[in-house]
């Protein structure tokens, strides 16, 4: 019993509290509102500063990383406070995540450990948050299948956590804190570590957790397959490569205990003598690094090999194919006496030349476990061992991943009998990138036509090249074509689909901090916003490399190959200094952004693994709030509404809320026009002014009558009986609920709804429109095609759209203040334009005619 | 710039590291402290040309460390970095014979244009 209380108390204590908050007058909510805003941009502001100060580019220390945190953290504890307030309560998961987030950075900034408690993790359920539990190579293997959907062979990871446990269990840990202590431990005191390792224990939970993972990887194997058990240090394959340090076992039978024989031999070779000198040299602390597995499905190879993404000649528009028959680790050992194909890089690469390998050894599965090396059979001996349409597909992978990681790659694959290609690993290239080649920066650039120049704001660094793809809607992100470099006017986290395929990104409008800035952060794709008219400037299908290395930006027409070599030279230098990288790790937990699409079911307090999805998923349902209580019960706590003297029969009321309208004692003191009526001079909000003008615009509002045909008559006399039970709980006015900067408007002619929600500030982040239309006189398929045509004309000014039958949602936002004008101007001129048309869109082509016209400023009906 | 030795001093590893990777990308030869007494120690040995300190530091602080510095090489140029960066303390730097102050984060690439300046001027 007493368990249950608090919960009780809980439940009774929210529902008081919603209550009490249900009754809070609009302009209250209204304020809470902005005040939700005003520490969201707070706090977005210092994750920027953070980004730039941990960039690479300053050098910094822990009480600055302690300090801009304790900031951000104060911000967003005024946000959650009052965004509880403004939903009742309704999210109150958001605590429980945001102290789990907060968690982590603490544990990153005082260098804690970090665990979600996972033994074992499939490749599918890693996320990066794990990156570190999992190791540098399972979170690239996972990012590749997960992210890039490449083909990776079934596996999954044996966690740091796991290790953890694994060294407490065995009473391990001593020895192992020792060899931080002792400058040199004995070659033969390692061996005995070694060996400590290899006869250790699995605990009982660890040995449970792998016992059901086998059998899951099993069951997804079709029953049986052989295993690649391989290290995945918690750095490794990051920035320092650790290649060949660790032990790798192949061809493991899948028994349990084979399998935990292997887990333990790799995890011991992490105490050998050659990689404790290599971590030395690295500046680690010895005895720090942890050691998570990974278990893969092992691939029944029939050819394998390697791909340098840049040929480590230094020819960087080509790349490199290594092949042999069999398995491919004597190409990674370079033993191999291999296939070599250089392929010249593009969207259609073409080999450029081919070199054939004896190949009289090769590397295969031995029935018994293990692998053992065989003769080549003479009908492989002479043969390719590779296809030309092998070294295509082979080719165009390792570009794809190339670009997403924004550096060179170093990828490890395979071909199985039957003709799949697996990518086995992929990792940072080192070769070809010599100190000096990045001491010189900049690269004489030939005398280009300048197509741009210090336009805009760049907001992440490097450089991009390829065909200019202008999106101006939505509906073109799915045409988009890989490789291009991506301009529109507006910047929007809708791009986040295109990320790994973007050479660059150019917005005409744009802010650093917003939510798009990020994700270019988060992939590293060069961007650079707020150009003013790039949309303008460059042409459709143009070829043009985007120079973005640092404030002085420039666009060049055409391909500048000396800068494509360089697109992955971004500050690289750092990246090797292990103390920044481990500081710098901190922004994981940060600065990312997850959530991306408010309409999918993962934008939920769950769904939120930074400090930023936290700050867009607050903003986002505060705007949902505040739309819903304007048009639900408002208690607007006695303020007086006042009529709006207009031309037109558009019959509005408007409430203001703070600046909406000039003071009443102004007005009584210009006696203009009756004191309970306001005349369209007199509204000071920005953006109810803005819509009003656009529905006043000459031309727009048609006052005739349209005549309708006999089925509108039928479905309008039988609408009827709806909309009049509607009036009797409703006022039978329109409704606009203002202050300075934003509006709530309500307006229903004749059979149909126009809801507009607009904030509209000096502050484009905190920009909206939300406008929502539906309902009509006339037959459904009429009705519909007005919202289709609706859809047309808002998709032209770069809205986002939902549409079902003749209801229509429709939302734009993060525009500057005078566009927003512009906008709401032209939605206006919309709102008067449409509330008749149904009745002429006697078929499909009517929509398309329609819309251009409206879209040409011609607002004749006829 | 080859040649010219730059010392660094402060109690945080991430400082010295980060500023000897950037430095000797420009050629210099740069060596790390993370306290004031072995950095002193290796000063009596080798003439240092730059010498970039943390202002508040446990045991000898930077002030200290300025001190001593010029009175080993009056033409040792010292540079002052700190995190507590209040108008007393730049006041307090610069009335000695500091070089060049800077509040943490330092943005490198003036610190490499202070330190060329700096070199220019011995």
């Amino acid at each position: 019993m007493t368990k249950s209380s608090p919960g009780f108390f809980k439940l009774v204590f929210d529902r008081v509290r919603r209550v009490t908050y249900r009754q809070l007058p609009f302009q209250a909510l209204f304020e809470i509102f902005q005040g939700v805003l005003e520490s969201n941009n707070r706090a977005l502001e210092i994750i920027t500063d953070m980004g730039e100060k941990l960039g690479g580019d300053y050098l910094f220390d822990i009480h600055y990383v302690k300090e801009a945190y304790s900031k951000l953290s104060a911000a967003l504890a005024v946000s959650i406070r009052k965004f509880d307030l403004l939903t009742s309560g309704k999210y109150s998961l958001l605590h429980e995540v945001y102290s789990r987030i907060d968690k982590q950075i603490s544990n990153t900034i005082y260098d804690l450990p970090l665990t979600s408690g996972k033994r074992v993790a499939f490749y599918e359920d890693i996320t990066w948050d794990m990156r570190r539990e999992v190791g540098g190579k399972n979170a690239g293997l996972s990012d590749l299948k997960n992210i890039l959907k490449v083909n990776v062979p079934p596996g999954f990871a044996v966690t740091t956590y796991a290790f953890d446990e694994f060294v407490r269990y065995n009473g391990l840990n001593e020895k192992i804190d020792a060899l931080g202590k002792d400058a040199v431990m004995s070659e033969a005191e390692l061996d005995k570590l070694h060996s400590m390792i290899i006869n250790a224990e699995i605990p009982p939970e660890l040995d449970r957790d792998i016992d059901a993972a086998l059998k899951r990887l099993m069951a997804g194997c079709g029953g049986y397959c052989r295993l690649a058990v391989r290290s995945s240090g918690e750095e490794e394959d990051g920035e320092i490569s650790f290649s060949g340090q660790f032990d790798t076992l192949l061809n493991v039978p899948s028994a349990a205990d084979k399998f935990k024989d292997a887990y333990k031999k790799v995890v011991a070779s992490l105490f050998s003598i050659h990689a404790i000198t290599y971590q030395r040299s690295f500046g680690y602390r010895i005895g720090k690094l942890k050691m998570a597995v990974g278990c893969m499905a092992m691939v029944d190879a029939a050819s394998s090999g390697v791909i340098y993404s840049v040929n480590p000649g230094g020819d960087r528009e080509t790349m490199m194919i290594n092949s042999v028959w069999g398995l491919g680790r004597t190409v990674v050992e370079g033993k191999a006496d291999a296939d070599l194909y250089i392929v010249r890089k593009g969207v259609n690469p073409e080999v450029i030349h081919e070199k054939r390998g004896g190949k009289n050894s090769m590397e295969v599965n031995a029935a018994e476990g293990g692998t053992l090396t065989v003769d080549t059979p003479d009908v492989l001996k002479g043969r390719p061992s590779l296809t030309a349409g092998q070294v295509r597909e082979l080719a165009i992978q390792a570009l794809f991943i190339e670009k997403y990681f924004r550096k060179p790659q170093d990828i490890e694959w395979a071909i199985d009998k039957s003709g799949n290609i697996y990518i086995l690993q992929s990792r940072q290239l080192r070769a070809g990138e010599s100190k000096r080649d990045s001491v010189s920066g900049a690269p004489p650039v030939e005398p280009k036509t300048v197509l741009m120049k210090g336009k805009g704001i760049v907001v992440q660094k490097g450089v991009g090249a390829g065909r200019v793809f202008i999106i101006n809607n939505g509906d073109e992100l799915g045409h988009f074509p890989k490789g291009a470099v991506l301009v529109a006017r507006h910047d929007s986290s809708h791009f986040v689909r295109l990320m790994p395929y973007v050479s660059a990104i150019i917005t005409d409008t744009g802010t650093p901090t917003s939510h798009m800035a990020s994700l270019c952060r988060e992939f590293r794709v060069p961007a650079i916003v707020n150009t003013g008219d790039a949309t303008s400037i460059l042409r459709h299908g143009q070829e043009i490399t985007v120079d973005a290395r640092d404030e002085n930006n420039s666009v060049y027409d055409g391909i500048v190959q000396e800068l494509v070599g360089h697109a992955y030279s971004d500050s690289p230098e750092m990246e090797s200094v292990y103390e920044y990288r481990k500081k710098r790790y901190v922004l994981r937990y940060i600065s990312p952004l997850n959530l991306i699409d408010p309409t999918v079911d993962d934008f939920a307090p769950e769904g939120c693994k930074t400090i930023h999805d936290i700050l867009r998923f607050m903003h986002e349902k505060s705007i949902t709030e505040i739309i819903d209580r304007a048009e639900h019960g408002v208690n607007l706590n006695g303020r007086i509404a006042f009529k709006l003297e207009l031309p037109i029969p558009a019959d509005i009321l408007v409430v203001d809320i703070g600046g909406g309208l000039e003071p009443a004692g102004d007005l009584s003191k210009k006696h203009i026009g009756r004191r309970d009526t306001v005349t369209v001079e007199r509204i000071t909000s920005i953006p109810l002014k803005a819509v009003i003008k656009g529905m006043l615009y000459p031309g727009a509002w048609h006052s005739e009558t349209i005549p309708l045909g006999m089925n509108d008559l039928i479905t309008s006399m039988t609408r009827m009986s709806d909309i009049v039970s509607e009036s009797r709980t409703k006022v039978f006015h329109n409704v606009a609920i203002a202050s300075k900067e934003y509006v709530n408007l309500n307006m229903k002619f004749g059979y149909h709804f126009n809801i507009l929600d607009c904030y509209c500030s000096e502050n484009a982040r905190n920009n909206h429109i939300y406008f929502r239309f539906a309902g009509g006189a006339t037959d459904i398929l009429k009705r519909s095609r007005r919202v289709k045509l609706i859809a047309e004309v808002l998709k032209a000014y770069g809205f986002s759209l939902w549409t079902k039958g003749d209801l229509l949602v429709a939302r734009l936002a993060n525009m500057k203040r005078d566009e927003m004008e512009d906008i709401l101007n032209r939605l206006g001129r919309l709102i008067a334009y449409i509330r008749k048309l149904d009745a002429l869109l006697r078929d499909d082509s009517s929509i398309e005619r329609y819309a251009k016209r409206f879209l040409e400023g011609n607002y004749d009906l006829k | 710039m080859d040649g010219y030795r730059i010392m660094i001093i402060d109690d945080e590893k991430i400082v010295g590291d980060m500023a000897k990777m950037a430095l000797e990308k420009e050629g210099y030869l740069v060596e790390t402290f993370m306290n004031a007494e072995p950095a002193l120690e290796r000063l009596k040995a080798v003439k240092f040309d730059v010498v970039v300190t943390d202002f508040k530091m446990k045991g000898i602080d930077g002030m200290e460390v300025l001190k001593r510095v010029k009175s080993l090489y009056p033409g040792t140029k010292v540079i002052m970095i700190t995190a507590f960066a209040n108008l007393d303390t730049a006041i307090e730097a610069l009335r000695g014979d500091v070089y060049d102050f800077f509040p943490k984060p330092v943005k490198i690439k003036e610190l490499k244009a202070s330190i060329q300046r700096a070199l220019k001027k011995a």
